[in-house]
Formats: C-alpha cells, structure tokens, sequence
C-alpha cells in the first residue's frame, strides 16, 4: 500500500507548519498567511514565508526528520501547508546524492557529487515547487490553476493538479519537449502551444488568468514554490552531516531552486542545526544563448536586461528575464559565487560523459553544470579538495526530441 | 530642479502606482492617456525621461517610440525611453528596442527595478 502523507507518516509533532509570517523580499511589508497572495501589491517583488524558527528549534530535534518516511513532507513543520490532508503528495523529494568518481579523478578533483533530481515525480526538481505550491492552493481553496512553463514546470503542475482535483491550464512554447506536452495533457491538463518563449507564454497566461480568474502559479508570482525547492537545501546539509557543500552548481532559468537553496540555508543557520555554518559559493549556471543572469552579474547590474533571441537546446534554460532576477544576483554575490554560461555543443559533450562514465542520463540543463564546472577549473576557480555539489534538475529521457 | 517624467499609460492604476513610488524619490512625473496626447506632451513640455506602456488605444506604444525618435527635435530623439509592456505577443522586447526604445521592462513592474532603471538615466533629485 502506497504510504499516505498524513502526519501520523510524515511526523510524529502535533503543529503541521511553524508558518507563520509572509514578507516582502523587496519592501519588507507582511501580508496575510491565511489568504490567496500573489506578489507585493505595493512594489511588486516575490514574497517568502518565514516560520516561527524559535518555536522550531525549542520543540523539534533535527535528527527527527531522519526518523520519518522519505519525502519531501517529513519537513512539514518548514513548509507553509497547515493541515496535512492538504499535502499533495506523489512521492517527491529525497532524491540521492551519488558521487561522481569516475569523472571526478579525470578532473583531479577529490568530492564531486550530482543531486540527481531526476528520480522526482514528472522526472524533474519541478516536482518539488509544484506540489507546494498546489498543496497550498488546496488548502486555499482555489480551484483552477494556469502556468506559463519552458516545459518541465507544466507537466509537474499537471501532475499535482490532477492529484488534488484541480483544473490545470498551461501556456508552453510550441518548441517544447513532447514529453511535456504530453504528460500535461495525459494529466487532464488544457495545454497552449505558444509560438515564442516562456516570456511570451508569461504574458498569455498572465492576461488568461486576469480575465477569467485563474490562479497563476509562474515562477516568484506565488509564495509557495520556492519552498518546495527549498528542501533540496535542507537534504543536502542532512546528508552531508548538517554541514554545506564548499560549491554548488546549479543550472539558472527562474532561479526558484538557488534562491530556495539560500533560503534553507538561512533557516538551518538561524535554528542553529548546522555543525558548519560556512556557506557554499553558488554558481548559476546559463547557456550561451540566454545568460541574462551571467550578463548581469559581470556588469555588476542589480537586475537583469530582458535577453533579445534566447535561444538554446536547454528549454528550462530559456529564460530571457526572471521575476526573481534581483534576488538571484544578491545571493551570488553575498555568496562569492559566479555566474558561467557554456555553450550548447559542450552541454551535449558533457551529457554524453555523464551518462558514458557515470551511467546517468542528464537533462541538458543538469548536463550544463559539468560543462560550467570544466570551464571554472580553467580559470582554477575551484580547488580540487572542495566538495562541489552537480544539479541534475531532470531526466534526459525527457528531451529525446530536441 | 525638477526631473520630469512622462508615463504614457491608459491604465490609471499603473500610472497611480508608478507616480507615487518615483514622486517619493523626488521625480515629478506626468501621465498622458493615449499615444497621440504623449507625443504632444513630449513636444511641449521638458522632458528627462518617458515610460512608455506598448498597449495603448490609439497608436501603439512602438509607433509612439518611432514618432519621437524622428521628429527632428534632437531633445526628443536622445530623451530616454522605458518600454513596459504586458508581452503578450512574440518578439515584443526585440520590436521596442528597434522602435527606438532603450530598455524593455515587463509588467508586473517590479518597482524596485524601475527606480533603479529611471536612476540609472536621470539622477534623483533627492
């Protein structure tokens, strides 16, 4: 019998979620926990959610969730769903961290490891964002959600829609991987095929949903994905022994997963469950053909110039500009990080050398950080004795068309 | 001395919003409510920088960006100009960068972003 994501599975506390406050990441003002909220109605930056951290750490043990079922839920208690009937559960998190030594010694370096994201539900870390953010949708009782989606991020909310009786509309690029298009509507889900980017699908669903009342689940237009994403954050400083990784790269479309990251390290810091609070250099990883982040970033700028003729085989990395942009550059830079785009005959090459020498299919955005990787040994940004954590946000099984 | 800007926007909410948040660091911002009454404020009043919304009733906001760009008022063809659109069609930021435009904002607007966008152009007087 499939394990149900009750609190009696997941827990063994009575408080479901310590959430407790929503901020501003821009102007700092708090908003209603218990209502529908999109982004700051006042200066129009993404909102967090901050949880009761003290009441954390006085009542919970961080060794706990170790004891739990595996899954992303068993962090219940720092994530923003409330009652636990509302967990829109499909089996998502605790995806293994696999050493990579093969490819390791051929680059001298000592500690390399891959977040295989892949195993998620719907084959990607989509997974993760979507279902909390359509668990809170749930528990907030909306009833049809839309989503401007590169591909991967559409057949999660899909999924997740499906799960929790929720109508599900979805905007995708007409270049999209079939696999996505596909599983959306394999899930029930009405798809738009869009001739243009993801910026251009943004701007359909974001009128669609104005004129008819959808909810719009985009990228930082919500509170809730982000903390899904979050939870790889806190996987890693449990598997590594709550300590963090020296590096990690990771590939940047929307940039939900590196600002979530940051955020899980913000909390274990301030719940004080980190034997090591030495923080990782965070790389954001783009391709050649949309780097808007990796422009920005050189340029010293705060926020990112829309990027003119995006183009790359990477599909979730074709993001010519991300609602979250400026949060991005803040966390790279407070975290002496970098940001690196390669080209797209290097994300195949090393595609091809994952899966050759370590028997893992990447996807291509998974496939860019190995090629980013190569290229910051040749400027000996990386010492060979650090431990560096590879994001493979997805299945390349995902991508055979493109 | 006054820094004028002209947001050209038929939506009163948007021109409310973005007036108060550049009034409170100083700027004195004027709205005008269609494409045609935008040119002519251009032309008539002193202008250090234009927001240009690209959905407008009459003439679209590229074609508001060409009219100013080639009026022969050399205030005009140098004056800097914002695009904001709600992107909803293929190749808009590529179109308002040709029209004439030097940065291409979408909307929702993150204010944050376009203080630092109209500062990076026209200094706060504050």
């Amino acid at each position: 019998m499939a394990h149900q994501p009750t609190t009696n599975g997941f827990a063994s506390t009575e408080k479901t979620s310590y959430y407790s406050q929503l901020e501003c990441s821009g102007c700092g003002e708090m908003f209603d926990t218990d209502k529908i909220q999109t982004f700051c109605p006042n200066c129009q930056s993404p909102l967090l959610v901050r949880y009761d951290l003290e009441n954390v750490r006085n009542h919970i043990d961080r060794d706990a969730f170790r004891r739990r079922l595996n899954g992303m839920w068993r962090w219940h208690e720092l994530l923003p769903v409330k009652d636990p009937k509302n967990f829109v559960y499909l089996g998502e998190g605790d995806t293994a961290l696999l050493d990579l030594p093969r490819i390791g010694r051929e680059l001298g370096l000592r500690n390399l490891f891959v977040k295989d994201e892949s195993k998620n539900p719907t084959g990607s870390f989509k997974a993760r964002g979507l279902a909390a953010a359509v668990s809170k949708a749930k528990e907030l009782g909306i009833e049809k959600v839309i989503i401007p989606t590169a591909g991967n991020a559409g057949g999660a909310m899909a999924a997740y829609a499906a799960r929790a009786n929720i109508k599900a509309l979805i905007y995708m690029p007409k270049d999209t991987p079939r696999a996505n298009i596909e599983e959306s509507r394999i899930a029930g889900a009405e798809v738009v095929l869009v001739d243009g980017l993801i910026s251009d699908a943004a701007g359909m669903a974001g009128e669609k949903a104005k004129a008819e009342g959808w909810f719009d689940l985009s990228t930082f237009k919500e509170p809730y994905r982000v903390e899904g994403k979050k939870i790889m954050g806190f996987e890693l400083a449990e598997t590594l022994g709550w300590t963090l990784p020296d590096v990690i790269v990771y590939p940047t479309g929307g940039g939900t997963g590196l600002v979530g990251m940051w955020k899980a390290f913000e909390e274990l810091e301030a719940l004080g469950w980190l034997n090591n609070t030495k923080r990782p250099r965070m790389v954001c990883v783009q391709a050649d053909g949309c780097a808007p982040v990796v422009k920005a970033f050189e340029e010293g700028a705060s926020f990112c110039d829309f990027w003119l003729n995006a183009h790359t085989l990477a599909s979730g990395l074709r993001v010519p500009k991300s609602f979250a942009d400026s949060l991005m550059l803040e966390i790279l830079r407070e975290s002496k990080g970098i940001a690196v785009s390669v080209s797209d005959p290097a994300i195949l090459e090393a595609q091809r050398k994952i899966g050759r020498m370590e028997g893992i299919f990447p996807a291509p955005e998974g496939a860019a950080t190995l090629a980013a990787l190569e290229k910051l040994l040749q400027q000996k940004w990386i010492d060979p004795d650090e431990r560096i954590i590879l994001f493979n946000t997805g299945s390349g099984l995902k991508y055979l068309d493109s | 001395m006054n820094k004028n800007i002209l947001y050209i926007e038929d939506n009163p909410d948007n021109l409310l919003l973005v007036k108060r948040v550049l009034n409170s660091h100083g700027y004195h911002v004027f709205g005008a409510k269609n494409g045609l009454e935008g040119i002519s404020l251009a032309q008539s009043e002193k202008v250090d920088l234009i927001l240009l919304d690209i959905n407008l009733p009459d003439i679209d906001g590229y074609e508001v960006a060409r009219r100013l760009r080639s009026t022969g008022n050399s205030g005009l063809a140098y004056v800097p100009i914002i695009a904001i659109t709600a992107n909803a069609l293929k190749g808009d930021a590529e179109k308002a960068l040709e029209a004439g435009c030097d940065v291409y904002m979408s909307k929702p607007i993150n204010i944050r972003e376009l203080w630092a966008r109209v500062e990076g152009f026209v200094e706060s007087p504050q």
